[in-house]
């Protein structure tokens, strides 16, 4: 790359020398300016709703993880000392607490606007099946999260929770042993769900949402399946206009397609 | 045939993306205007819930107050309590009810009964359910979308929802027994069952009342099924003996495989003896 010569390539440099090592900005814009259907409408925005969701749930799970304590002795007076004592402590709780609920309410409905529009057929097979792996994940996160806050309710949920996995068959004794660390809830079993909750978990979360994410944009979304003429239906006739003469529109118009 | 449909799907595909280029719009802004605002709608909503559920907390300042504590916070508001009572693995005064979005797989325990088909309710339907989710673009191959086009899709669909739906309703107003209505019913418990002159009994079947056994087991007629626990009425009728209802109090998995009972090792031996007296002196309503 020449060096800068004008103001305008001084001003861009930065950006030119990080695009001839990563090729990033190409990405971005590849990103931002890739063509979707013109008749997507309002559901299609379900899906980057729950990223929204999730990227919350990451934030105040960091801000969380700052203060909390994943011992039996300290857990619940750590939670009390962020709910009562932190400055925004209880939003910032709150929003964990409630935002857990919300992403899941927003992945359900997303993977039933993908159910309607028959948008899981091919070649969209396996972003359906990711999607359904991040719906397991997310219910995952909710049952250790549960858990945290170390009070009655979380801790006997749990306890049940727990022998439910273990009375299933084959795997189910080996995966109520791994939660637990142990054959009961003991002292490992907090800091255990914590690991789970707040690195294995979103670890594969992160994951997969990239995967998610680049099969949307490599495969492209599809149109309401009730569109005129939805993206596949092949190229639109423009309705015949007759000529039409006036003062301010003196020529024909060609009959423009809706973009 | 299956070749026909297969080499129509790919060239639907690639008219897609024909159609895409030519007449499509840029995500960037139209799309991603949509996206934004959805975005933002969403973390309004998620700051309201947490706002609702601290403000309506009572306390003598019931108001918005960033800075300082609520008095009363193990009190329920409009959300329900920031916190419950401290965990503690000798009170089994519990509720064992979990997070609102797990109350269809916590229903599902009311329905299948134990010990026969409780496994069907914790772990077959709900595999079955994830095996079904996973597979169904390969169940489903048409290339067919529209909705009305595709009746078997739409009425499964309509009929997954209502069912999760009602599971969560069921699940949400299941009642809780009290342990202080339980209580007064001992009495009765001992007459109808005639343990009335076993004091060790009667302590056990005090114990019952009130450690949180009736959350889940029934007992003449009190309690629920919560995870469809068997109803204890005529426990004892069995004989397992004594030895057996400590053994299978202190761990009930080891005892009865599979069992989702929580230990009550925590109680101590004179608790444990007294439950397990009451237990086997249950032969059924005289």
């Amino acid at each position: 790359m020449a060096a800068p010569s004008s103001r305008y390539e001084r001003i861009l440099y930065p950006v030119d020398w990080l695009e001839e090592r990563s090729g990033l900005v190409g990405g971005v814009k590849y990103f931002l300016f890739r063509k979707v259907p013109g008749d997507t409408n309002w559901f299609q925005t379900l899906g980057s709703a729950t990223l929204t969701a999730f990227l919350i749930q990451a934030v105040t799970g960091v801000i969380l993880a700052m203060y909390y304590k994943p011992d039996p002795q300290n857990a619940y007076p750590s939670i009390v000392h962020i709910t009562n004592d932190l400055w925004a402590g209880w939003l910032v709780r709150g929003m964990h607490r409630w935002g857990a609920s919300v992403f899941i309410i927003l992945m359900f409905l997303h993977m039933g606007r993908v159910f309607l529009f028959g948008a899981y057929k091919y070649p969209r097979e396996l972003n359906w099946i990711i999607g359904v792996l991040l719906l397991a994940l997310g219910l995952a996160e909710g049952f250790t999260g549960y858990l945290l806050p170390w009070d009655q309710t979380s801790y006997w949920a749990t306890t049940v929770g727990i022998n439910i996995n273990g009375s299933a068959p084959f795997l189910g004794p080996f995966l109520a042993q791994f939660l637990q660390g142990g054959t009961f809830i003991n002292a490992d079993t907090l800091s255990r769900f914590y690991a789970i909750h707040m690195l294995l978990l979103p670890g594969a979360i992160f994951a997969l949402i990239g995967l998610h994410l680049y099969l949307v944009i490599r495969l492209g979304v599809t149109s309401p399946p009730w569109s005129k003429h939805p993206a596949g239906s092949g190229p639109v006739t423009p309705p015949a206009v007759p000529p039409r003469t006036g003062l301010t529109e003196p020529t024909p118009r060609g009959g423009s397609v809706r973009g | 045939m299956a070749e026909d449909r297969l080499a129509q799907r790919e060239r639907v595909f690639q008219q897609y993306k024909r159609d895409v280029k030519e007449r499509g719009k840029p995500f960037y802004p139209y799309a991603m205007f949509h996206d934004t605002l959805m975005s933002f709608v969403v973390a309004v909503v998620i700051i309201g819930l947490a706002v609702i559920w601290k403000w309506t907390t009572p306390g003598h300042h019931t108001g918005f107050n960033l800075f300082g504590t609520t008095d009363h916070p193990d009190q329920a508001g409009w959300l329900g309590k920031l916190y419950d009572e401290p965990a503690d693995p000798g009170t089994i005064s519990f509720v064992p009810r979990p997070d609102w979005y797990f109350y269809f797989l916590f229903y599902l325990l009311r329905i299948f009964k134990w010990p026969d088909s409780v496994i069907l309710g914790t772990v077959g339907i709900p595999t079955i359910a994830l095996v079904l989710l996973i597979a169904l673009p390969f169940i489903d191959l048409r290339s067919e979308r529209r909705p009305l086009h595709r009746p078997v899709a739409m009425v499964a669909g309509i009929l997954a929802i209502l069912s999760m739906g009602i599971l969560t309703y069921k699940g949400a107003t299941a009642q809780e027994s009290l342990p202080t209505e339980n209580l007064t019913r001992v009495p009765g418990w001992a007459q109808k069952e005639g343990f009335t002159a076993n004091k060790q009994a009667v302590a056990g079947a005090k114990l019952f009342a009130v450690v949180g056994c009736l959350n889940c087991h029934t007992y003449l007629g009190t309690g629920n099924h919560n995870l469809g626990a068997p109803d204890l009425s005529a426990e004892g009728a069995k004989r397992k003996g004594v030895a057996f209802q400590i053994a299978h109090l202190k761990c009930p998995s080891c005892v009865t495989k599979g069992s989702p009972m929580p230990s009550f090792a925590n109680e101590g031996a004179e608790n444990l003896n007294a439950l397990a007296a009451f237990v086997e002196a249950s032969q059924g309503p005289k």
